[in-house]
């Protein structure tokens, strides 16, 4: 019933990629919030969450990401998503988030864009 | 050896001696306590009656509880139709005074009995024994007692048996006592029960009236008449108990020019309803401080960011000015905070979705940013404002109307547009699908009636509510 797995995937200093899989529902958001609020107090504060195994995402899914985003900023931080799922997509589109949440298409290309290198400033 | 024995008696004069007031009120208080007084015939005291009568050759024999004022038969074994004796010393009434089984073997010759009613009156006893049915904390109720018409001696043995009797009898009361009381527990308990269960019953009654008192409250009472103007709304709950997220509101600013607002809280429930509760006194009060639409859903914004009871809620709403236009109709300011476009209806099947760029959802965030659009709302055109229970009802193949569904029902329709047409028609697509809309559906239309049938001197003015509480319930009323 409450199908969701958070998955760490890769860590690298401040930045980290979580996999994300099964429902985000009333059930399984306050788990998504908690356990990626968990990555950023361990000091990952670039979050990219990866959706692409996200089955399906209601209101609460979508509450859980603004709350993950609202803590990431606190921390001077960011929130990137990954193969975000199309209904979810037109929901950040429709409530103008998309231009707060950078979304890239698969998490190679986000770990692409958003891992630090020298030559580019700390995203 | 026969042996006729008397109860000794402590005030020395047998018969004579009687218990004392305190003594005769708990000894009352006794018998009251077992119930058994005037209840019908019970085949466990015929029985013990019997029994007595068989064991000792007796013609009579009874078991008899003493009142107040008389002797009351249990159990009367050989005294057909006699169910009480008044309360005279000699038999029954002395055999109660003391713990021993009585014994007269001959009453005449007993200077109390001799008096009795029953030894001088037809039945003529000449015999009597009697052993007290005596409590376990030494209340004597009454008596098992045999009665003869002949004197007779009966031996030591036959008073102990008469006793052991008497014995069984008060264990029979006792068990008696005992699931009568239970029975009486169980009575106050079910009674206790019925009063909760109807306390329950009257709370839940006063809460779904508190409740449905509340959601009025959530609800702009009717829409205002605005001249030159159509209004017309539809409300819909997914379900009767749910106090709806959805709302909207037109009210004026002042003499000329009004305001207008629909919108949709995240979540159900309780919690969402006091969101939009919030959120329309917000928008209201913020509008007549300053109506530019962006200011306007800034302060909203800010307004659920700051209250600590709004949590994690958040919603999306349209809100717009209106203002008559110079030429003709209306000028329509309208700012969008992350809610589906609306629709402006240019007539002739032209559909115009309003989309001022960088509308944010409203209370999520603190940089939120909205946008203001201002279009020219002219006669023969509306405007159509809905929240997502409209888009996300499932047509026939499971898939939802979608913002594309609804602009190609919306581009259907030909000729000049009247508000109260499109929310009718706009219902009609939902109440369509298969399942109707599976959440909360708010509908708000304006439309600037042509002016030609009015020969452009009289403005029109017309309101239509068309509210339903919920799939059962339409009302509906034109002004």
């Amino acid at each position: 019933m409450t199908d969701f797995r958070l998955t760490p995937q890769h860590t690298d200093g401040d930045l980290a990629l979580a996999h994300i899989a099964g429902e985000l529902n009333l059930a399984t958001a306050p788990l998504l919030r908690a356990q990626a609020l968990a990555l950023i107090e361990q000091g990952h504060r670039h979050l990219i969450l990866d959706l692409s195994a996200v089955t399906f995402c209601d209101s609460t899914g979508f509450s859980a990401l603004i709350g993950i985003y609202r803590c990431a900023k606190t921390t001077d931080g960011t929130l990137v998503l990954a193969a975000v799922p199309a209904r979810l997509e037109r929901l950040l589109d429709l409530t103008g988030l998309s231009a707060l949440l950078p979304a890239h298409p698969t998490a190679a290309h986000a770990l692409v864009a958003h891992t630090p290198s020298p030559d580019t400033a700390t995203a | 050896m026969p042996q006729a024995r008397h109860a000794t008696s402590p005030a020395g004069k047998p018969g004579r001696q009687t218990l004392s007031a305190v003594e005769e009120a708990a000894r009352m208080n006794a018998v009251r306590r077992y119930d058994i007084l005037d209840t019908p015939p019970d085949g466990a005291f015929d029985r013990v009656a019997a029994m007595a009568a068989r064991l000792f050759k007796v013609p009579v024999a009874s078991v008899t509880i003493v009142d107040e004022e008389r002797i009351w038969f249990k159990a009367a074994h050989g005294l057909e139709g006699v169910s009480e004796i008044s309360r005279e010393p000699g038999l029954c009434g002395s055999a109660i005074l003391a713990d021993e089984t009585l014994v007269i073997p001959d009453t005449l010759t007993d200077p109390v009995a001799v008096d009795n009613g029953l030894v001088t009156g037809p039945m003529g006893v000449r015999f009597y024994a009697a052993a007290p049915i005596t409590t376990r904390d030494g209340h004597r109720l009454g008596t098992v007692n045999i009665l003869d018409t002949k004197p007779r001696l009966i031996t030591e043995d036959d008073t102990d048996t008469l006793a052991d009797l008497a014995a069984i009898v008060l264990d029979e009361l006792e068990m008696r006592l005992a699931a009568l009381n239970a029975l009486r527990i169980e009575q106050e308990r079910r009674i206790e029960q019925e009063e909760a269960r109807e306390r329950a019953e009257r709370d839940i009654a006063a809460i779904q009236a508190f409740a449905s008192t509340l959601q009025r409250t959530l609800l702009p009472p009717a829409l205002p008449v605005i001249p030159g103007l159509e209004l017309a709304c539809h409300y819909a709950t997914a379900s009767p108990q749910d106090v709806g997220g959805d709302f909207y509101d037109v009210f004026p600013l002042d003499d000329t020019r009004w305001a207008f607002f629909l919108g949709d809280v995240c979540g159900k429930g309780p919690e969402a309803a006091a969101v939009t509760s919030l959120t329309r006194y917000t928008l209201r009060a913020a509008a007549l401080i300053d109506p530019d639409p962006d200011k306007v859903l800034t302060s909203l914004n800010t307004a659920l960011l700051l209250d600590p009871a709004v949590g994690t809620r958040f919603c999306t709403a349209v809100f717009g000015t209106l203002e008559p236009h110079e030429r003709d109709g209306f000028t329509v300011t309208v700012a969008t905070g992350g809610h589906p476009p609306a629709y402006h209806l240019r007539g002739q099947g032209t559909v115009e979705a309003v989309r001022p760029q960088g509308g944010m959802l409203i209370g999520a965030l603190a940089e939120a940013r909205f946008a203001a659009h201002t279009l020219h709302l002219a006669p023969g055109e509306g405007l159509l404002l809905y929240t997502d229970g409209l888009t996300e009802a499932r047509t026939l193949g499971g898939e939802m109307i979608g913002e594309e569904g609804l602009t190609r029902f919306l581009s259907a329709r030909t000729g000049p547009v009247g508000a109260a047409d499109v929310i009718g028609d706009t219902v009609d697509l939902i109440d369509a699908t298969p399942h109707g809309a599976g959440d909360d559906v708010a509908l708000l239309a304006l439309s600037v009636p042509l002016a030609r049938d009015t020969d452009g001197l009289t403005a029109t003015a017309t309101a239509t509510a068309h509210t339903i509480a919920h799939a059962s319930e339409t009302l509906e009323s034109r002004p």
